[in-house]
């Protein structure tokens, strides 16, 4: 018992990685229309920024921002130089999947050379071990999940209650309806683009933080993990995936926890195919992953 | 040249050529974007090589695998066409029944990366991330599979491969069931309302897919002797993407010369490099990276430039079309 209790404490700071990432995730492709499958390569890039920024000495929650900066600065530009003139030349669904996936190849193999292929890790003060009722945290697990909290609602009142949220959504359920209306849209996903790189960003470090390495070769298991979470949510919908992300955070350390740490991805994977086979359109969608009607 | 290295890149080459060939089916004729293509080629060769190992005591215990039935020729290859075809089935039946195209592609994906991992971690059953090795060759234990002669052998026995797998799929492609792919692949709404069945469809090309993968696959494996899951990890899919891309989706001989050009032309093109360029040396894993980097280029470039690829897909006009003065003067009439 006292295992599965620990290990909740393991899924609580699993879920708080994985929202984080997944927000971002599924932001882009509910504003954008845009499966970012090079999302797990832009989380490495920003994980490694933070960590040369941490061996340079800075306090990794610091280096942090220079994480969020990276994926903002990187995101941005993927978006700018690849993804828009793609989309405005007409290129289709299955197109920018496949582009997104070439993006994704050729931004991992880039960092390869520079950063190389062993594993690193961050310098982190985990601080004093809090235990309560069989739960066993450190302090910076703790702040691990007070980040994802506070950042989950700035994302939520940035969508409920700024003129920039408001626009977002608008743009989200109806592109060419919002720019008629004055709308101007392609500045609009733009900023989504900052935003959710910046998410991209803090949710690379965060998941460098509570693993105890990573290397490039990261990313696609982020990415698969990601993918998941916000499909069972719903797939465009913010809400969704934290929730998604609570779900996939906890099954999988539970089942860590009872089966073997090497099939977390497959529990995650085994949780996808039954959402795609019982609710393809997630748990707060309405049509989603459906094949649009007619 | 040596005649070892001529036959190396003729296997090579059918492997590879088989393999657009599959991928061309569902992702040029049907516009199915199968993101796991590598693992029905995996699929295909681990059965093909625990179809024809011993069992795995007979190794001293340095590898498990299940099967090891010792079965002559062949039998490991049309098993491995048939398990990749079997192995089709789940799959399609989950993926490709609801979802819209792009989940059905990252759905695909997501199955490639986890049933790596899986093989890898589930050590007993193929061996683990080590993989199987010493998967004896088809006759190999009637000539010297070292010989010069069984290389020649070797390529006498993908050819006919290469010259069916093609045979079914330019028949495929031309015949009324083509079409209907054509139709779907166009536009699957309408395909839909003139009475095609697009899940039927889809499942039928999948399946097909899955049984020329998995003959690719356990060719693949008789020759190297050796398949472990580093060798299908995902990104070996988008070569093959790469090269039906290059080559012209929808039309096979674009497939066969997209597998000549990228898989094939690149690898030998890359080998030209020199180990020291004007006395700086490369590190040793520069090359591999520069080489994906490349590729990821590949893609992007002929999608930006010519996404009809490199021999493009004819356009198919029927003889009995009315012509454009025709159906005006039906019209006014």
């Amino acid at each position: 018992m006292e295992l599965y209790v620990a290990a909740l404490g393991f899924g609580l700071i699993s879920a708080s990685v994985i929202a984080i990432a997944a927000v971002g995730f599924t932001m882009q492709f509910g504003i954008t229309n845009m499966i970012n499958l090079a999302y797990g390569e832009v989380m490495m890039v920003s994980g490694y920024a933070a960590f040369y920024v941490n061996q340079a000495g800075v306090n990794i929650w610091v280096a942090m921002i220079a994480g969020a900066l990276a994926g903002a600065a990187l995101s941005f530009v993927l978006n700018r130089f690849l993804y828009t003139p793609f989309q405005r030349k007409g290129t289709n669904l299955i197109g920018m999947v496949i582009i997104s996936l070439a993006a994704s190849l050729m931004i991992a193999n880039l960092m390869l050379p520079l950063v190389g292929y062993d594993t690193s890790s961050y310098v982190i003060d985990q601080g004093q071990l809090l235990r309560w009722n069989g739960l066993v945290l450190t302090v910076a697990q703790i702040a691990i999940i007070v980040v994802a909290a506070i950042l989950m609602l700035a994302v939520h009142g940035m969508l409920r209650y700024t003129r920039l949220g408001k626009a977002m959504r608008a743009t989200a359920a109806n592109p060419t309806l919002a720019r008629n209306c004055g709308i101007p849209t392609q500045r609009v996903i733009s900023v989504v683009w900052l935003i959710t790189g910046a998410l991209c960003g803090v949710a690379g470090v965060v998941a460098g933080m509570d693993s105890e390495n990573f290397s490039v070769a990261s990313g696609a298991g982020y990415l698969i993990t990601i993918i998941a979470a916000a499909v069972l949510g719903g797939a465009g919908q913010p809400y969704g995936a934290m929730i998604g992300a609570l779900i996939i955070g906890l099954v999988t350390e539970l089942s860590a926890a009872a089966i073997a740490p090497e099939y977390k991805q497959v529990v995650a994977f085994a949780i996808l195919v039954l959402v795609m086979v019982l609710r393809p359109q997630g748990m707060l969608a309405k049509r989603g992953a459906l094949a649009a009607a007619g | 040249m040596n005649s070892y290295y001529a036959a190396t890149l003729a296997v090579y080459a059918g492997v590879d050529i088989i393999a657009c060939i599959a991928l061309n089916l569902q992702f040029g004729v049907s516009g199915i974007v199968n993101f796991s293509f590598i693992v029905f080629q995996a699929a295909g060769a681990y059965t093909a090589a625990v179809l024809s190992m011993p069992p795995d005591s007979a190794y001293g215990g340095y590898q498990t695998y299940i099967g090891g039935l010792q079965l002559p020729f062949p039998i490991p290859w049309i098993g491995g066409a048939i398990v990749g075809g079997l192995l089709a089935i789940p799959v399609g039946l989950v993926v490709l029944r609801k979802l819209r195209p792009d989940y059905q592609a990252i759905s695909l994906l997501v199955l490639s990366v986890i049933a790596n991992s899986l093989i890898t971690n589930a050590r007993t059953f193929l061996n683990g991330a080590a993989g199987i090795a010493q998967v004896p060759g088809p006759f190999s234990n009637q000539v010297d599979p070292l010989a010069q002669s069984y290389q020649l052998l070797y390529v006498g026995l993908t050819l006919p491969c290469v010259l069916l797998v093609w045979a079914v799929a330019s028949r495929i492609v031309n015949s009324p069931f083509g079409r209907s792919l054509r139709a779907m692949r166009e536009h699957e709404v309408a395909a839909t309302a003139i009475g095609k069945n697009p899940v039927q469809l889809k499942m039928t090309v999948f399946i097909v897919g899955g049984v020329i993968a998995g003959l690719s696959g356990a060719i693949l494996v008789g020759y190297i002797a050796v398949w472990a899951p580093s060798v299908w990890l995902y990104p070996e899919t988008i070569i093959l993407f790469a090269a039906v891309i290059v080559g012209g989706r929808g039309n096979n001989v674009g497939a066969i010369l997209g597998a000549l050009l990228v898989p094939v032309g690149f690898e030998e093109a890359t080998r030209m490099i020199p180990p020291t360029i004007g006395g700086w040396v490369p590190p040793p894993n520069l090359i591999p990276a520069m080489q994906w980097v490349a590729i990821g280029l590949l893609i992007i470039g002929f999608l930006w430039f010519r996404p009809e690829g490199v021999r493009p897909e004819p356009r198919r006009v029927f003889e009995g079309a009315p012509v454009r003065e025709d159906s005006e003067r039906v019209l006014k009439s």
